[in-house]
């Protein structure tokens, strides 16, 4: 069985009173079982032309239900270039230069799709991202 | 300003060629490289099952680059928690898992809502922000 690792570490020295120092691991599986994930799609790089709303997971192509999860690092190294992230609509957040999310992406399919799309806030900005499938 | 620093490996064999993914992103307010986040909220939640909760009372400045990171603390592989956001459905996180995403909290209607699946969940979360004013809508 392939062995997949996703590790955080988030740390701070004067954010608070006490030093912030947050490490920790998980092994991703299928849902509900101790069974690695099967498949993995990237690591993907885009580049945008222009700023329009790019669809970087299609829920419609992916088992609804699941335990995915994705990554999308925003490469840009101007501060003021966001990318714009949504799921099925929803708006998520924004991604500011050198930004990464790491999410569990059910891919639902229900009612809205659930398809993950970044917005550039200025042309040319590149994006990579992958997604680990269950 | 708070320096706060978030970093990411992703390491799998599921290929031929083994993954390793890197990343480290130092936590800036929105569009500046000279400020970081300087507030947090944390907490740890013990969820019974069916029931939700809402991830914050107050609700960060709309458009900034606060960060939400949430782990399910607990053990059982079968429990989950399901993560949600204005009614549509993010991801699950089962026994172990965690997230790191932006969240912008744009409105009163945008919180990330947490439900707990199969037994009382126990998970803690933490969100870095830049401002508690809630957005005109």
């Amino acid at each position: 069985m392939a062995t997949t690792t996703a590790t955080i570490t988030l740390s701070s020295s004067d954010l608070l009173s006490d030093e912030l120092a947050l490490s920790t691991t998980a092994t991703l599986t299928e849902a509900g079982n101790s069974t690695g994930v099967t498949a993995a799609i990237g690591l993907s790089r885009v580049t945008i032309s222009d700023t329009s709303e790019t669809t970087l997971f299609d829920a419609s192509a992916y088992t609804d239900d699941k335990a995915h999860k994705i990554y999308i690092k925003n490469t840009s190294t101007t501060a003021t270039q966001y990318l714009l992230i949504k799921v099925g609509g929803a708006e998520l957040g924004r991604l500011y230069a050198g930004d990464f999310l790491f999410a569990p992406w059910s891919a639902d399919t229900t009612s809205t799709d659930s398809d993950v799309t970044a917005t550039p806030s200025a042309s040319g900005m590149t994006i990579e991202y992958m997604a680990f499938i269950d | 300003m708070a320096t706060t620093t978030a970093a990411i490996t992703l390491t799998s064999d599921l290929l031929s060629d083994n993954i390793s993914v890197s990343a480290s992103s130092t936590l800036m307010k929105a569009g500046t490289t000279a400020d970081g986040l300087d507030q947090i909220e944390y907490g740890y939640i013990d969820l019974p099952t069916g029931d939700e909760y809402d991830l914050l009372a107050t609700t960060p400045t709309a458009g900034k680059a606060s960060k939400l990171y949430l782990k399910n603390h607990s053990t059982d592989e079968t429990l989950f928690i399901s993560v949600t956001q204005n009614a549509q459905a993010i991801g699950k996180l089962y026994a172990g898992d965690w997230m790191f995403i932006p969240a912008d909290f744009h409105d009163a209607a945008a919180d990330i809502a947490i439900t707990a699946n199969g037994g009382t969940n126990q998970f803690c979360y933490a969100i870095f922000h830049e401002g508690t004013a809630l957005a005109t809508t």
